[in-house]
C-alpha cells in the first residue's frame, strides 16, 4: 500500500524512506489529534450561563430562543430573554435597573450583572473570546 | 539530496510534535478557572487565575475573598461593624474624639491625600458631606423616579464649606485619625476600592498566584500575564448601552490595573436629565465632560483616584496632568463617543 504510493522509478525503497514516513504519519496523527481536540474545546456552543450569588443555576445556549424567569428571594426576579444568539435581561425588580439598560451581550465572557439581585448572566463557550475582563 | 529532505522533514515532525506534546503537558498541569463572588465594595468581584485543581482555585478564593472583605469593612462609610474601627467609625467621632485605626486604613488616608495635592483639590476624600447629600437625592431619585430632585445648590454651598482635608488630622504615631471639623466626613469611594484591589493583587502573589486578573466591578488589575507570558486583554466598555458595540477599544495589560469613571451606569434623572455619581469638588455638581474616562497605572489606587479626578477636569487640564505622570496613560470618551487619549495609551492598545 505504502510502497505504490511512492514514485513508480522501481528502486526499493531505503530505510531513511521508512523513517521519513513514518514521522510524517505521526506528524499528521499528533497534529489531527491537536486540531481535532482543540477545535472542540474552543467551538463548544455558547452558552448563557446564571449565577445567582456566585452559584451556577442554569445554562442556556444561545441558539434556542427562550425566555426564563428568575425568581429570586423576596419575590425579586430577573428576566432573561435569549433571542437571535444573544441574552439580554428585559425585566428586573431592582431600582437601578442597570441589567436592564445593558445592551444585549453574545460573545464570550461578557456578562449582565444586576448588583440588587446578585445576578450575574455570563456567555460562556462559543467563539474564541475577544477579552479577558472589561473596564467600566 | 533526498537526505537533506528527510532530514529537514524529520526535524520539522520532532518539533511538531513535541510543541504539541508541551502544549498538552502544560494545560494538564494547569487549568484556567475563574470565580466571582459578590458582597464586598458594592459590586461583583472576578477572579482569573490558573491552578492545579478546582479545589486548589477555591481555597485560593477563599482567601482572596476574605481579604478583600477585610478592606470592604474597613472602607464602609455606611456601616460599623463588631471590633473594627472603620471609616464610618471615625465619620462618627467628627469633632468629638480621635479614633485608633489600622494602618491600612492610615495607609489609605495618606494615598488620598498625595492624590489631593497631584489632582490640584480634584480628586478628595473630605468631600463626604456634598456627597452624601447627593448619594440620598440619587438614592430616592432612583427608587422614587417621578419625585427626583436635585440637591438644592444652598444646601450644597453650605456643606462644601466642610470639606478641609487639612482638618483630618492623622497622627501616624499613634495610629490615629480624627476630624476636627464636626460637620465634615471622609468618604473614600473613589479610592478604597482601587487601593484594596491592588493590596489584593499583592496578596495573590503572596499566595504564590502568577498569573492573576482581578475585576472588582470592573476595576482590574493584573498580576503578571497570562500563564503562556501573553498580556491579559481587557475591553474598554462602550459607555452607549444602546450600541451593540460591546467595547470601543481593548488594552492589553500585564503587572498593571485599568479603572474607568463613567457616567453611564450609576445616575439618576431629574426632568429627563442625567446626573451621575461624580460630583466635582469645585462647583458641588457632576461634570459633564466626558462619558467616560479610563486610566491605565502600575497601582489600581492611584488609576481609581485619578480617573475619578480626570473625569472632572476639561480634556487638556486632564491631559497635561497624565502627560507630567510617570506610568499613567488616560483614554476620554466624549458624550459624542469621540475618543482621545494620552500619548503613551496606543502602546497598549491591541495590536
Amino acid at each position: 500500500m505504502v510502497k505504490s504510493a511512492l514514485p513508480a522509478d522501481g528502486r526499493p525503497m531505503k530505510k531513511n524512506d521508512v523513517i521519513l514516513i513514518v514521522v510524517l504519519l505521526m506528524t499528521a496523527f499528533a497534529a489531527f489529534v491537536s486540531i481535532s481536540l482543540y477545535s472542540k474545546l474552543s467551538t463548544r456552543e455558547a452558552e448563557a450561563v446564571v449565577y445567582v450569588k456566585g452559584e451556577e443555576q442554569g445554562r442556556y445556549p444561545l441558539s434556542q430562543d427562550t425566555v426564563v424567569e428568575l425568581s429570586l428571594e423576596n419575590g425579586s426576579y430577573n428576566i432573561l430573554q435569549i433571542r437571535e444568539g444573544k441574552a439580554d435581561i428585559t425585566e428586573a425588580s431592582c431600582p437601578d435597573k442597570i441589567c436592564v439598560k445593558h445592551r444585549p451581550v453574545r460573545g464570550k465572557g461578557e456578562n449582565l450583572v444586576c448588583l440588587p439581585n446578585q445576578v450575574v448572566v455570563e456567555i460562556e463557550n462559543g467563539e474564541k473570546s475577544e477579552v479577558d475582563a472589561a473596564t467600566n | 539530496m533526498k537526505k537533506v529532505y528527510g532530514a529537514i522533514f524529520l526535524a520539522v515532525g520532532i518539533i511538531v510534535f513535541a510543541g504539541a506534546f508541551c502544549l498538552y503537558g502544560r494545560n494538564g498541569k494547569l487549568q484556567q478557572y475563574q470565580g466571582q463572588f459578590f458582597d464586598c465594595f458594592d459590586t461583583v468581584t472576578t477572579v482569573t487565575s490558573y491552578a492545579a485543581s478546582e479545589e486548589e482555585f477555591s481555597d485560593q478564593m477563599q482567601l482572596l475573598k476574605e481579604k478583600l472583605l477585610y478592606y470592604h469593612q474597613l472602607y464602609d462609610i455606611y456601616h460599623t461593624y463588631e471590633g473594627i474601627n472603620n471609616v464610618k467609625t471615625i465619620n462618627d467621632a467628627a469633632g468629638v474624639k480621635a479614633v485608633k485605626v489600622e494602618p491600612e486604613l492610615i495607609n489609605l488616608l495618606r494615598l488620598g491625600r498625595e492624590m489631593y495635592e497631584q489632582t490640584q483639590g480634584k480628586f478628595q476624600i473630605a468631600y463626604g458631606s456634598v456627597l452624601s447629600l447627593w448619594h440620598d437625592c440619587r438614592e430616592q431619585g432612583i427608587t422614587n423616579p417621578k419625585q427626583a430632585k436635585l440637591p438644592s445648590m444652598e444646601e450644597l454651598s453650605k456643606r462644601a464649606q466642610h470639606t478641609d482635608m487639612d482638618k483630618i488630622i492623622l497622627d501616624e504615631d499613634a495610629s490615629t485619625v480624627f476630624l476636627s471639623d464636626r460637620e465634615m466626613s471622609l468618604d473614600v469611594g473613589g479610592i478604597g476600592k482601587g487601593y484594596a484591589v491592588q493590596r489584593l493583587a499583592e496578596y495573590a502573589k503572596e499566595l504564590g498566584m502568577e498569573h492573576v486578573l482581578i475585576s472588582v466591578g470592573g476595576n482590574v488589575c493584573a498580576v503578571g500575564g497570562k500563564i503562556d507570558e501573553k498580556p491579559w486583554r481587557v475591553g474598554v466598555e462602550n459607555p452607549d448601552q444602546e450600541s451593540a458595540k460591546a467595547y470601543l477599544c481593548t488594552v492589553d495589560i500585564a503587572d498593571q490595573s485599568i479603572v474607568t469613571s463613567g457616567d453611564y451606569q450609576r445616575y439618576y434623572e431629574v426632568d429627563g436629565k442625567r446626573y451621575c455619581h461624580i460630583i466635582d469638588p469645585g462647583t458641588e455638581m457632576p461634570p459633564e465632560y466626558f462619558a467616560s474616562v479610563s486610566v491605565l497605572s502600575k497601582d489600581s489606587g492611584r488609576a481609581d483616584a485619578l480617573s475619578t479626578a480626570l473625569f472632572t477636569m476639561e480634556f487638556e487640564e486632564g491631559l497635561s496632568l497624565v502627560e507630567s505622570l510617570k506610568d499613567v496613560e488616560a483614554m476620554w470618551i466624549g458624550k459624542d463617543g469621540e475618543i482621545r487619549t494620552s500619548s503613551g495609551w496606543k502602546a497598549n492598545e491591541e495590536k
